[in-house]
C-alpha cells in the first residue's frame, strides 16, 4: 500500500471512516490506498478535505460526499477501502 | 450569481473562439462523416442523451481488443432550427420550439455520435479511461469504424453534481478539441434548488454550454445547434489534479449556487437504509426479482407462443411450396426450424432488458448490486453479477449479455464463464424425463431432485468462478466503490431503445452464427438417407396381409332384422363384429407404429450424428450410456432439450411429449440385448448430473465468444463444463450402479 497522493492533509485527531456513526459528518484527512484506488476515489469526489456524511454504517458503507462546490453524490464503499480512509470528525 | 433559469439556454463564448479546421463539417476527414465523441462521468444520463439524439439510428459494437461496448449513432444536425442571436455573433439562446430570427446556424448534415464509456476521469488507469483517451487522440474507434480524431466532443455533466463533473469538462477542454458542454438533468437540479447560469458557465469554460434534460427532451434542439458549430475553448484549465479541482470549485462558485439543504437527502437516506439493510434489503431484493422474473415468464409466454406458431406456419408453408426433397428439408427443418428454435427466446431477452433497464434507471439496481456484493465477493464475483446469474436461470443468452453491466473485466469474464451452469428453462424437459424415471409417482422426491439440480448448478457455478479468479483470471479486483445514483422516475424511451438494441444484437447473432450451426446439426442428424431395415420391410408385408379384406373402420355395418324378435340379436352380432374389426385395426396400427419406430431408429442410427454417437460410445461407456443414449447426448450438443425428442424418436419412434404411450416406451426401452433397460437408476442419475453441468447449448457458446471478446473463452467454457459434467456423471454412475 502506498499513501495516496492528493488524499492527505495535516494530521489531527482522526478516526477511520468506518468508525463514524450513522449520520455523523467528517472531513477526509488521509487515505492509505493503492494509487489506482485512490485516483478513482479522488475522481469520484472523495478527496482530501472532502466533507462526508456516513449514511449507512457496516459492510459496505454508504457515504454522502460533498466536495464543497455543489458536488453531492453517494458512494458505496467496501470495507477494505473505507477502513483506510481517515477522517476528522466535523461537528 | 444568476438565479435558476426556467428555460434552457445556450450561451455563446464572449471571448474570441478559435475555429480550427476539424471543427468544420467533414473538413478534416474526407471520406468519413463528421464525428462527435460523447463523454462524461457515469450516471450523468449520457446514454439517455445518446438515445434521444440518435433514436434507433445506431449500431452497437465494441472497441477492438476489449469487451467494452461501443455505440455509434447518427444525428442530423442539419435539422437544427435557426435561433435568436444573443450578444455576439456566437451567442444565442432560446427555448426548444422557439423560432427566432437569428438564422445563424448553418446546416452541417449527418454526424456520427460515439457514446464513450462513462469515466470519472480521463487520466485514470482503467480500461474505460484508456479507451476514451485513445478515441480522443484518434488511435481507436468502435470496431468497423474509421480511426480518426473526433471533430468535436460533447461533455455531459450532471446538473445536480456540477462541482465534480466540471473536472471532467476541464480535462476535455485541455485537449483542444471543439467542445460543447451539456448540463443534463437540469429539471432535477432546478427542483433541488440549484441555480446554474449557462451564460456565466459558458464564459468561464470558453465554449458553448447548453442546459438540457435528456429525459424530457428539454434543450435538445439547442444542443443540436451548438454541436453544429462547436469551437475549441478559449480557456486552458490547469493540468494538475489539485489545480483542476480548485479551478472547478471556482467555476462553480461563479456560475452556480447550491441549495442550503433539501428534504430529498433525508428521503434518499431512508430509501438507502431500507434497500441496503442486511435483512430488509435482501427481502426487498427477493421481492423485486421475483416480480421481475414472474413478469418475464408470465408475459413472455404469449409472444413466445406466437413466434412458435409463426415458425410452424412458415415450415408448413415451405413444405407446401417447395417440392419434396433435400431442398425442402433444408429450408423447412434446417433454416426455419433452426432459426425458430432460437428466435423463440427473443421475447424473454427483450422483456428482461426492458425491466432491467427500467430498474436501473430508477437507481435501485445499484443498491441491489450493493446488497449482493457481500454474498458474491468471497467467490470473486461482484454484486453486479447477481442479475446476470439470476437471468441465466431463464436462459443463459440474456444472462451473458447482461454481464455488460459489470465494470471489472476479470469479474465480467468470470460471470460469463459460469452463467451457463445455472439451470435454464431448456434443461427442464430433460429434468422432467429423468426425475419421472427415477421417482415415478413420487412427486415430492421428484421435486427435491429438481431443487437439487438447481442447487448443483449454482454450486458448480460459484466454485468455478472462485477457481477462475484464482487461476486464469487472477488479479486484484477493485474493492467496491460504487456511486449510488439519484433515485428518479425511469425513462421508458431509454428502456425501449436499450431493449431494441439488445434484441437486434441477439437477432443478428441468430441470423448468422446460430443459423449456420443449426443447418450443420440438422444435416448431421438427417443424412445420409438410408432405406428401411429388413425387419420393417417384413412387417410391411405383414400389414399388407392384415389389411387385405379388412373392412374399413368407417364403413357402415348393415343389419336388417328378419323378424321383430331378431332385432336385438342382430344388433348384438353387429356390435361384436364391430369390436372385432376395431381390434384388428388396432393391431394394424400397432404394427405400423413399430415400422415407424424401426425406420426412425434406423435413420437416427445411420445418420452422421448417429455414427458419431456410436463411434464415441466407448467414451460414454463408463458413464453407463449405450449407443442410443450417446446419440441423444450428441444430437443435443446444440440444444439440451433435443435430448428428449431424440430419445422419443430413437426409443419410441415418435416425438410427441404429450403422448403417455411414447413416454412409457422410452422408460421401458431396452438395450440391444433386449433385457437391460436403457434408463436404469444409475444411468438416469448420471444423465441428470451430466445435463445439469454440461455445456449443451451452441447459441450460448456463440454469445460467449461475442461478449467475452474471443472464441477462446467459448472453447474454455465448453471444455471446462463438459469436463466437469463428465467427471461428475462418471462418479455418480460408479457409485449408483
Amino acid at each position: 500500500m502506498t499513501e495516496a497522493p492528493g488524499l492527505t492533509t495535516q494530521h489531527q485527531a482522526t478516526t477511520r471512516l468506518t468508525q463514524l456513526k450513522r449520520g455523523q459528518r467528517g472531513i477526509v484527512v488521509e487515505a492509505s490506498l493503492d494509487a489506482s484506488d485512490a485516483a478513482l476515489l479522488r475522481a469520484m469526489g472523495l478527496c482530501a478535505a472532502a466533507k462526508v456524511r456516513l449514511c449507512r454504517a457496516g459492510e459496505p458503507c454508504i457515504v454522502a460526499v460533498d466536495c464543497g462546490c455543489g458536488g453531492q453524490c453517494r458512494i458505496g464503499l467496501a470495507r477494505p477501502l473505507a477502513e483506510r480512509i481517515m477522517v476528522r470528525v466535523d461537528n | 450569481m444568476d438565479g435558476p433559469s426556467d428555460r434552457s439556454s445556450v450561451a455563446g463564448v464572449r471571448g474570441t473562439p478559435q475555429v480550427i479546421t476539424n471543427g468544420e463539417a467533414g473538413a478534416a476527414h474526407p471520406g468519413r462523416m463528421r464525428r462527435i465523441a460523447l463523454l462524461g462521468n457515469p450516471n450523468t444520463g449520457k446514454t439517455t442523451l445518446f438515445n434521444r439524439l440518435t433514436g434507433l439510428r445506431h449500431k452497437t459494437s465494441n472497441f477492438p481488443g476489449t469487451t467494452l461496448e461501443a455505440r455509434l449513432g447518427r444525428v442530423d444536425l442539419a435539422t437544427a432550427r435557426p435561433t435568436r442571436a444573443l450578444g455576439g455573433s456566437d451567442a444565442c439562446c432560446g427555448r426548444d420550439g422557439e423560432d427566432g430570427d437569428g438564422l445563424e446556424s448553418a446546416p452541417v448534415g449527418e454526424t456520427e455520435l460515439i457514446d464513450l464509456p462513462g469515466v470519472y476521469s480521463l487520466e485514470l488507469d482503467q480500461l474505460e479511461a484508456r479507451v476514451c483517451r485513445d478515441v480522443l487522440v484518434g488511435v481507436a474507434a468502435p470496431r468497423g469504424d474509421v480511426v480518426g480524431v473526433p471533430d468535436a466532443a460533447c461533455v455531459v455533466l450532471d446538473g445536480t453534481n456540477l462541482g465534480r463533473n466540471l473536472m471532467m469538462a476541464g480535462e476535455v477542454l485541455r485537449r483542444r478539441l471543439p467542445t460543447v458542454v451539456a448540463v443534463n438533468m437540469i429539471d432535477l437540479a432546478h427542483r433541488r434548488g440549484f441555480a446554474i447560469s449557462a451564460e456565466v458557465l459558458s464564459e468561464r469554460l470558453g465554449c458553448e454550454v447548453v442546459l438540457i434534460s435528456a429525459r424530457t427532451g428539454e434543450g435538445l434542439g439547442e444542443l443540436r445547434r451548438a454541436l453544429g458549430r462547436a469551437r475549441v475553448s478559449s480557456r486552458t484549465p490547469p493540468g494538475d489534479d489539485a489545480g483542476l479541482r480548485a479551478w472547478a470549485e471556482e467555476v462553480f462558485a461563479t456560475a452556480a449556487s447550491r441549495p442550503e439543504g433539501s428534504g430529498a437527502e433525508e428521503i434518499t437516506d431512508r430509501l438507502d437504509r431500507a434497500f441496503t439493510h442486511p435483512l430488509l434489503g435482501v427481502v426487498l431484493f427477493a421481492v423485486v426479482m421475483t416480480g421481475l422474473f414472474w413478469g418475464l415468464f408470465a408475459i413472455a409466454a404469449y409472444p413466445m407462443a406466437w413466434i412458435e406458431w409463426v415458425f410452424t406456419w412458415l415450415g408448413s408453408g415451405v413444405r407446401a411450396v417447395v417440392p419434396e426433397g433435400p431442398v425442402q428439408e433444408l429450408l423447412a427443418d434446417g433454416v426455419v426450424g433452426g432459426i425458430g428454435a432460437t428466435v423463440v427466446f427473443l421475447p424473454q431477452i427483450c422483456l428482461l432488458f426492458l425491466l432491467i433497464s427500467l430498474l436501473e434507471d430508477t437507481g435501485y439496481l445499484a443498491r441491489a448490486a450493493f446488497v449482493m456484493d457481500r454474498v458474491l465477493r468471497p467467490f470473486g464475483l461482484p454484486g453486479h453479477a447477481f442479475v446476470p446469474l439470476l437471468s441465466s436461470h431463464a436462459c443463459a443468452l440474456p444472462g451473458i449479455m447482461a454481464c455488460r453491466a459489470i465494470p471489472d473485466r476479470r469479474q465480467r469474464l468470470a460471470t460469463i464463464l459460469v452463467a451457463p451452469f445455472m439451470t435454464c428453462s431448456a434443461r427442464l424437459p430433460v429434468y422432467v424425463l429423468l426425475t419421472s424415471i427415477l421417482f415415478p409417482k413420487q412427486p415430492l422426491l421428484a421435486a427435491l431432485a429438481f431443487v437439487g439440480c438447481y442447487a448443483l448448478g449454482i454450486v458448480a457455478g460459484v466454485l468455478t468462478a472462485l477457481l477462475a479468479r484464482r487461476t486464469i483470471l487472477r488479479g486484484k479486483s477493485r474493492p467496491m466503490a460504487l456511486e449510488l445514483p439519484t433515485y428518479k422516475a425511469p425513462s421508458l424511451r431509454t428502456a425501449l431503445v436499450t431493449t431494441v438494441d439488445r434484441g437486434m444484437v441477439f437477432l443478428k447473432n441468430a441470423g448468422t452464427n446460430i443459423l449456420m450451426i443449426c443447418i450443420v446439426l440438422w444435416w448431421l442428424s438427417s443424412y445420409p438417407k438410408v432405406g428401411p431395415p429388413q425387419e420393417a420391410d417384413a412387417l410391411r408385408g405383414q400389414v399388407a396381409a392384415m389389411k387385405e379384406g379388412l373392412t374399413p373402420l368407417n364403413a357402415p355395418i348393415h343389419w336388417v332384422p328378419r323378424t321383430p324378435g331378431e332385432s336385438r340379436n342382430a344388433r348384438n352380432e353387429a356390435s361384436a363384429a364391430r369390436q372385432e374389426l376395431e381390434l384388428k385395426w388396432d393391431e394394424v396400427s400397432r404394427v405400423e407404429a413399430e415400422i415407424q419406430r424401426l425406420e426412425t431408429s434406423q435413420a437416427a442410427r445411420e445418420s452422421f450424428a448417429g455414427r458419431i454417437g456410436r463411434a464415441i460410445q466407448p467414451v460414454f461407456e463408463p458413464l453407463g450410456y449405450d449407443w442410443q443414449l450417446t446419440i441423444g447426448v450428441v444430437t443435443s450438443f446444440a440444444a439440451r432439450e433435443v435430448f428428449v425428442s431424440t430419445m422419443n424418436v430413437v426409443l419410441a419412434g415418435q416425438d410427441d411429449p404429450e403422448n403417455e404411450t411414447i413416454r412409457q416406451g422410452v422408460m421401458s426401452a431396452t438395450r440391444d440385448d433386449g433385457v437391460t433397460p436403457v434408463f436404469t437408476s444409475a444411468t438416469s442419475w448420471s444423465l441428470l448430473v451430466y445435463y445439469v453441468l454440461a455445456m449443451q447449448c451452441l447459441p450460448t457458446l456463440a454469445v460467449t465468444a461475442r461478449e467475452a471478446g474471443g472464441k477462446r473463452w467459448a472453447l474454455l467454457q465448453l471444455g471446462w463444463m463438459s469436463g466437469v459434467a463428465y467427471v461428475a456423471a462418471l462418479i455418480v454412475y460408479q457409485i449408483a450402479r
